[in-house]
């Protein structure tokens, strides 16, 4: 099976129109007038590193989940430039990185989901082999007109347990935030305090035997500063959280990313909450050493 | 020679089983339409599964095993006359079958029937529940029919009652509707949304009808083909263009077309262009060690025009 090369073909021009693609391809098409070389450079070396992932496509450039490398270049290159020009990530320990299936559970922060973003170029331009995440989005993102498609077309799927389950088997990295929006909406007095963690990722790794890398992001609590939670406002809203923000545009803090060991649990998926929750507790913990860790070596917040 | 029944012999799909299975049985087939210009090999009745004329042929021929293709898939007819030839004419062939003393069965149910909702799984299973009606009234019966033959199945453990979901079959020979959908010059989408589909080719169908009734299978199985392609994808290889309709126009253009009988679906349709229904078929792989032999180049190209 082949993968696409990558340039605009006629398939992909009919995803680019359905998907927010099209927007990251005019900002990268933007930055190549006014540094094309690294543009050209960077969007190569996503290309070439897509390519060498072990997420194979078919004749027409999809995979069963209609990830389509295209687009998720097209995505990942503006990512890929806040990475190393914004962010200016420094990432370590992805020599963990088991083969074959895993899942991928970080801290969760900064009120919007730039972690996820910038953990999912760091496992495609630092690990060996790169290693494409696969995204578990909420029931109701289906709905939403050209999001749903982008979220496709860049690996990410709806979360019930039997697509999880699938796109383990099918020996996918996956990554989950178990702390959801009680993670990344909460305030700025709270940064770095691991909220409460769900339990569906601990019976999933039992259930298909995944290894569980955690991961500790530090930088991202500080990238949009969080005064309050105005949450019956949210309610009203129907949002799930109402953040109150002194910067509405991320502050150029350093992130540093550090991937743990990974952590493998046996027993039963199916127990009762208290011997999950003891097994969830470990990858707390473990998260939260990590990240105490990071605190200690930064010096500053852009630093 | 054992034989073997076809309901719906007439049909695409059942002039290719019946041309699958002769070999191995005496072929005789029952269809509203005449089959012009059969193979003399074969034995076509012309007759309505509804008539009372259709348990003689069970009487007279006594087959061991029968496959039930004969299903109202269209729109063209009465929704009363499409719901007694599915449902009431499934019930009396499964009489029948009950009665004298048929030792196989396949129904050819659809993979339709899971409906395509938002929340359903990527790649379904045979236990997902059949969620059609939710959007999608219109071919409510289909999943009747799917209900009852599984019923069926559990009621009578010594007939090897085997219930097949195949994903869209497209062909040469089949009409289906979305061999028809693809067909037209310019195709109907709706705006922002572009789910995975998933094909199978019509002789691939015969062979996994065919190899059904070889082993004598029990249960219920989804079949699929060789993979999935984004909808505009298949549009596009299969020549037609794409067009982008917002929903609420697309819904109302398609409802009022629809009525006036010049368009072929209704706009329950229209969430099967919307939403995945993709179904997982391991199951079915497992238990026949089938593999598709087109691949979808080989599936659009059968289509294009």
């Amino acid at each position: 099976m082949d993968v696409p090369t990558g340039d605009l073909t006629s398939s992909d021009a009919i995803d680019l129109a359905d998907s927010f693609g099209a927007l990251s391809d005019l900002v990268g098409g933007m930055l190549d007038s006014v540094s094309p070389s690294l543009i050209r450079e960077l969007n190569h070396e996503i290309r070439d590193r897509l390519r060498r992932s072990p997420i194979r496509v078919n004749s027409y450039g999809y995979d069963p989940w209609g990830y389509n490398p295209d687009v998720a270049r097209r995505t990942l290159l503006l990512f890929a430039l806040l990475y190393r020009y914004y962010f200016r990530v420094r990432t370590t320990g992805l020599e963990h990185l088991p083969k074959g299936r895993l899942l991928v559970i970080p801290n969760h922060a900064g009120q919007i989901a730039l972690d996820a973003a910038m953990i999912s170029v760091a496992t495609v331009l630092e690990a060996d082999p790169p290693r494409p995440l696969r995204g578990m989005g909420e029931y109701w993102l289906p709905t939403l007109p050209f999001f749903n498609v982008f979220m496709a077309r860049v690996g990410g799927v709806v979360g019930t347990p039997k697509n999880a389950r699938d796109i383990l088997e099918h020996g996918e990295a996956v990554i989950a935030f178990p702390e959801g929006v009680r993670g990344m909406n909460k305030t700025f007095a709270e940064r770095y305090q691991l909220q409460e963690f769900g339990y569906g990722f601990m019976r999933l790794a039992l259930e298909t035997q995944t290894p569980i890398v955690p991961v500790a992001v530090v930088g991202s609590e500080e990238q949009a500063i969080s005064i309050a939670n105005v949450q019956p406002l949210a309610d009203l809203l129907g949002m799930p959280a109402f953040p109150v923000l002194l910067n509405y545009f991320p502050l150029p803090v350093r992130y540093h990313i550090a991937f743990g060991k990974p952590m493998e649990f046996r027993g039963n998926a199916n127990d009762e909450d208290e011997v999950i929750g003891k097994k969830v507790e470990q990858v707390k913990d473990r998260i939260h050493d990590m990240i105490q860790a990071g605190l200690r070596r930064r010096s500053s917040w852009f630093w | 020679m054992e034989r073997l029944l076809i309901t719906g012999i007439a049909g695409g799909q059942g002039r290719l089983v019946a041309k699958r299975l002769s070999d191995q049985f005496a072929v005789s087939g029952v269809d509203r339409a005449p089959w012009e210009g059969h193979p003399d090999y074969i034995t076509v009745h012309t007759m309505d599964l509804r008539k009372k004329k259709f348990e003689d042929i069970f009487r007279r021929e006594r087959p061991s095993a029968v496959v039930h293709l004969a299903f109202v898939r269209h729109f063209r007819a009465d929704p009363m006359v499409r719901h007694e030839i599915n449902v009431v004419g499934t019930k009396r062939l499964l009489e029948c079958c009950a009665a004298y003393g048929v030792k196989r069965l396949v129904v050819l149910s659809s993979s339709y029937v899971y409906g395509a909702l938002p929340e359903s799984p990527y790649y379904m299973d045979e236990d997902t529940t059949l969620n059609v009606s939710r959007h999608y009234p219109d071919i409510r019966d289909l999943a009747e029919v799917d209900t009852l033959c599984s019923t069926f199945l559990w009621k009578y453990p010594e007939i090897a009652t085997a219930i097949l979901r195949p994903v869209p079959t497209l062909g040469y020979y089949v009409h289906s509707a979305i061999g028809a959908y693809l067909k037209l010059r310019w195709v109907p989408t709706i705006m922002g949304f572009n789910p995975m589909v998933q094909f199978i080719h019509e002789e691939d169908l015969a062979e996994a009808i065919g190899r059904t009734i070889e082993l004598g299978l029990r249960g219920i199985f989804n079949v699929t083909g060789p993979g999935a392609v984004p909808l505009k994808v298949a549009i596009r290889e299969t020549g037609g263009t794409a067009v982008p309709l917002l929903e609420p126009i697309a819904r109302t253009a398609i409802d009022g077309l629809f009525r006036l009988g010049l368009y072929h679906l209704p706009p329950g349709a229209l969430d099967f262009v919307k939403y995945p229904c993709t179904i997982d078929g391991r199951r079915f792989r497992e238990a026949t060690q089938f593999q598709p032999l087109f691949t979808l180049e080989e599936i659009f190209g059968s289509v294009r025009h």
